[in-house]
């Protein structure tokens, strides 16, 4: 038998040097072991029981801590706006179906959950259905489906959806759960097919927009280059489309911009047809086309689009030019082309609209002198580059009654620029608007300081009646200079009645309410429509230069003339004739009775200072005063 | 190196044999703190030594050879064929100054031939973690330094520590052997074993923790020990060292004892700072597993000690306090697992400390521990 160690040493320690065992001294140190393992054994079971408390507690806390996780869950489950389900990947029971779900399925979920897909669906969709979740089950990849049309449930039909389903494992790695989500994402597809369409498309013609024509042309470039083809682009404009929309309002406007684009469309067959803003539309035509072809579809164009148009009960008649560019001929890239088309698209309009032009090369530098003409013109007002001259108009008899105020340009490198080829820039860009009101300032300003109250008459364009706000800036003018609106005589030509008929008439009453005359200019050019005549009580009427320079050469001249004169003279209004420039023309005019004239008979346009006499300033004090 | 070993009863005052034919380098005494108290047994060891550094500290027990001794004072005098030594010592001016005066103490036994540094310092009034990384911040990770904190029975009251003067408190020793003869080899191992859930220290302040798991850690403790023994808290809850987890330093195993109880506020002082936001597990050991640690410490030291060793050879043993607390009578159970390992030719003398200064056996950084047995054995190798 072999003695415990402890026992031994306890012994060991109890024997005195004599070898005598001390009995009491061997009882306390036993007594004291057995004490010791006591309180271990003590203290162990008390660790013991005490950890089995906590850990119980732990794990009860773990318990409701992943209960309540649930319960969380669960909530945010239940109440968003996507169907979820879950089933058993065993059998494809329904083990979890949500609020939204039960919608979509359109069947309460007491009578889903439990049951397979062939206890609830039609035979074929429960077929469907059950191989989709073994193919997800066997592959164990998540399926996903997007933008397809439910198959299954009563509410779902027609909708789109994204559907997922995704298999959960157990903790062993076998197939526990499907999990399937049902996302309705019909607004969200018919949205996005609507903004690209959007993107992509005018919104009144439901052509193709800019953007798109832009892109087409990249993509008809790169195939040109690819298979050495050519193609044509055509750069379309509607012609007098401006002032249908002036005359008859908007929605008739945008009524004949359909119509029109229709006609495009269905005319140009097969070519690709953009409206690309306002009444300007591209033609993209089929590749390998030959020059007569696509000169032969633009005069086609030109002719269905210049018929007769039946717009809301209204009649009317627009027309449309047309400029050609071809690929590879007359540029090979997208900007080129575009450029060119429109150059030979300015070209066509200026030689007088519904015509058709093909892009020659002059033309570019003629369409780059013009925007650069454009550009310098922005800075002439600010650079003190222009100037009024003022040109005298007198009686019959000699005796000079007024001046007519005229825009010149003295341009820094150009020299004198001639109205006829900045003004229509001015007018295009808006320009006018402001360098007519300093013509209107200067002139009314220089009148004002003339000895003698003679008249002052300024050209009006168009476009100054149209836009801003012309009476009150007259106005304002002529309380600045102190200039009396009876001495003021603006000058406008038909075009200004063109536009909007009413407005203008209204404007011009209101300006002769206030004391000024307003003459019309360049009468028997252009439509000279007598209805205007008697639409509005003009103070004179101007003759234009074309037929007094022709007097002597044409019969026909002079009996226009006359017949003006006599008209004018049955409806009392004084006539100005212009360009008079020999005595011959002077005494024909006055044996007609011509009330005025205007001319180098009388005096050139110059800087007032040529004509300080005549305004009654002597030339001494103007100069030294 | 030659060893002599001497022990001092009441019976028969001082006695040792085999008496060194050189005078000591080095005495390194042992004794419990009533045994040191007023510095008598340091002057007869002076009147012996006139010329040697006494160094000594009071413990939780005395260890020589396979021995306990509470009533009795061991020591061992030491002489070195080629090894010199030195001694420094700092005094603590608080808790806060610690690593202060590890880089003090660090500094003085600092130099190029320092081949390792045993220290002794006050068991409770300094942060033996501070001490330790203020010696390390000076002589740098490489350099071997055991040592251990004074104990005070499970009284945890007042500890002494005595370097060339009769001992005292808030003191700090550090012996520097120098040169390349010097070896010095060490194990660390303890044989707790975690035990309960995981808990959060939801509340600390440097070494004391207010909250574990929202509630007082002293409620747990006397819940764990039971009224009667929760009355001798802290010395009780030596029973109960905390496993401390940081997110930080995951592979870093930190145990915890717990050195000072505040009843009114229920917190408890473990012996370094324990953060905020860490985990904390309770461990617990069995006789057993706590003697296998021992043992385990025990084969490290054996391991690490090069060969060609001549001369005697020294392991001293510091272990804790709180495995003696668990052990009772068995405690001798863990010496002699060491004896085994160490074989017989290996003078033992140590002490039940406090805290054990070691690097533990995974990391080279040196550490405070709490609950392990450290024995560090050293030794001359031939010029």
């Amino acid at each position: 038998m072999t003695t415990h160690r402890l026992l031994a040493r306890q012994i060991r320690q109890s024997t005195d040097e004599s070898g005598q065992v001390d009995l009491t001294r061997l009882g306390e140190l036993v007594g004291a072991a057995y004490e010791e393992s006591d309180r271990d054994r003590r203290r162990t079971d008390r660790a013991i029981k005490l950890m089995i408390e906590e850990l119980e507690q732990t794990h009860k806390r773990a318990e409701q801590d992943s209960l309540r996780a649930r319960e969380f869950l669960d909530g945010i489950i239940e109440n968003i706006p996507i169907a979820v389900f879950a089933k058993d990947a065993k059998d494809s029971r329904y083990v979890l179906l949500n609020r939204a779900g039960e919608e979509y399925y359109g069947i309460p979920r007491e009578e889903m959950l439990g049951k397979t897909p062939e206890q609830i669906f039609p035979r074929d969709i429960a077929r469907a259905v059950s191989e989709q979740d073994r193919r997800v089950v066997d592959s164990g990849t998540p399926m996903f489906l997007e933008g397809h049309l439910l198959e299954v449930g009563v509410n779902g039909h027609g909708r789109l959806v994204n559907s997922r389903k995704l298999l959960v494992r157990d903790g062993n790695g076998a197939p526990q759960y499907l999990v399937g989500v049902i996302e309705d994402v019909t607004e969200r597809i018919t949205n996005e097919a609507r903004i690209s369409h959007l993107a992509h498309h005018d919104a009144l013609t439901d052509l193709p927009n800019r953007s798109a024509f832009n892109a087409a042309l990249d993509e008809r470039l790169v195939r040109a280059q690819e298979a050495s083809t050519s193609f044509a682009v055509l750069s379309l404009d509607l012609d007098r489309f401006k002032e249908v929309n002036d005359v008859f309002g908007h929605p008739v406007g945008d009524m004949l911009m359909r119509a029109a684009a229709d006609r495009l469309a269905a005319e140009a067959d097969g070519a690709f047809v953009a409206r690309i803003g306002g009444d300007e539309f591209m033609i993209l035509m089929p590749n390998d086309i030959r020059r007569e072809e696509a000169l032969a579809l633009a005069e086609r164009l030109v002719e269905v689009i210049g018929k007769e148009l039946e717009v809301d009960d209204y009649l009317s008649q627009v027309g449309v030019s047309v400029g050609i560019a071809v690929y590879p001929d007359d540029g090979v890239d997208a900007v080129t082309l575009l450029a060119n088309a429109d150059s030979a698209l300015y070209r066509a309009k200026r030689e007088g609209r519904g015509r058709v032009c093909f892009f020659e090369s002059e033309m570019d530098q003629e369409l780059r002198d013009r925007r650069l003409l454009q550009h310098d013109l922005r800075q002439a007002l600010e650079q003190n580059q222009l100037l009024v001259y003022f040109q005298p108009q007198a009686r019959m008899n000699g005796e000079v009654i007024g001046f007519e105020a005229l825009l010149r340009w003295n341009h820094p490198t150009r020299g004198f620029v001639p109205p006829d080829q900045f003004i229509p820039l001015a007018e295009e860009n808006g320009l006018i608007i402001q360098i007519g009101e300093w013509v209107l300032r200067e002139a009314c300003r220089e009148a004002a300081s003339w000895p003698r109250p003679l008249q002052v008459a300024v050209n009006l364009s168009p476009v100054q009646f149209q836009a801003g706000d012309l009476e009150r800036s007259i106005h304002q003018i002529l309380l600045e200079t102190g200039l009396a609106p009876t001495r003021l005589e603006v000058e406008i030509t038909e075009g200004v009645l063109i536009g909007d008929f009413t407005r203008a008439l209204n404007l011009l009453r209101r300006l002769k309410a206030l004391g000024i005359r307003i003459a019309m200019d360049d009468f028997g050019t252009g439509y000279s429509s007598l209805s205007y005549l008697q639409s509005f009580p003009f103070d004179k009427i101007k003759i234009d230069r074309s037929f007094i320079s022709n007097l002597e050469a044409t019969p026909q001249a002079a009996e226009i003339v006359r017949a003006v004169l006599s008209l004018a003279h049955a409806l009392n209004i004084p006539v100005v004739a212009e360009g008079v420039e020999t005595e011959a023309q002077r005494a024909f005019l006055e044996r007609e009775a011509c009330e005025e004239m205007q001319g180098y008979l009388i005096g050139r346009p110059d800087l007032i200072e040529r004509y300080l006499d005549l305004i009654g300033v002597a030339v001494e004090r103007r100069l030294y005063a | 190196m030659h060893i002599q070993y001497l022990h001092w009863n009441a019976a028969h005052g001082w006695c040792g044999a085999n008496a060194l034919r050189e005078p000591a380098q080095l005495v390194l005494y042992f004794g419990s703190r009533e045994g040191l108290t007023g510095g008598e047994r340091y002057r007869e060891l002076r009147g012996l030594y006139p010329d040697s550094h006494i160094v000594g500290c009071s413990t939780g027990g005395q260890i020589h050879g396979d021995d306990i001794a509470d009533e009795e004072i061991v020591a061992v005098a030491l002489r070195f064929a080629h090894t010199k030594v030195r001694l420094v010592q700092e005094t603590i001016e608080s808790r806060d100054a610690s690593r202060l005066c590890g880089v003090r103490l660090a500094r003085q036994v600092a130099a190029p031939d320092l081949a390792g540094v045993f220290v002794l310092s006050d068991g409770l009034n300094m942060n033996g973690n501070a001490l330790i990384a203020g010696i390390t911040e000076v002589l740098g990770p490489d350099l071997l330094v055991t040592g251990g904190l004074a104990g005070d029975g499970t009284r945890l009251e007042q500890t002494l520590v005595g370097a060339d003067g009769e001992p005292s408190s808030n003191r700090v020793a550090a012996i520097g052997f120098y040169g390349t003869s010097f070896r010095i080899a060490h194990g660390c191992a303890a044989g707790w074993d975690v035990f309960g859930p995981r808990r959060k220290v939801t509340k600390s302040d440097g070494p004391v923790v207010v909250e574990l798991d929202g509630e007082p850690p002293l409620d747990l403790y006397t819940r764990y020990l039971g009224e009667e023994e929760a009355a001798a808290m802290p010395g009780s809850g030596l029973a109960f060292p905390l496993r401390i987890h940081d997110e930080a330093e995951p592979d870093r195993q930190i145990v915890r004892s717990v050195f000072a109880v505040d009843r009114s506020a229920g917190t408890l002082t473990f012996a370094a700072d324990i953060p905020e936001g860490c985990t904390a597990q309770l461990m617990r050991a069995n006789f057993d597993s706590l003697a296998a640690g021992a043992g385990e410490a025990g084969r490290q030291a054996r391991d690490a000690l090069a060969d060609g060793i001549v001369g005697d050879k020294l392991a001293i043993l510091v272990s804790c306090t709180g495995r003696r607390k668990v052990m009772g009578q068995r405690t001798q159970d863990e010496l002699d697992a060491v004896a085994a390992e160490l074989g017989d030719d290996v003078v033992r003398i140590g002490f039940y400390s406090y805290g054990e200064i070691a690097p533990p056996a995974a990391s080279g950084r040196c550490e405070l521990h709490n609950q392990t047995m450290t024995v560090t054995m050293i030794a001359e190798a031939a010029a």
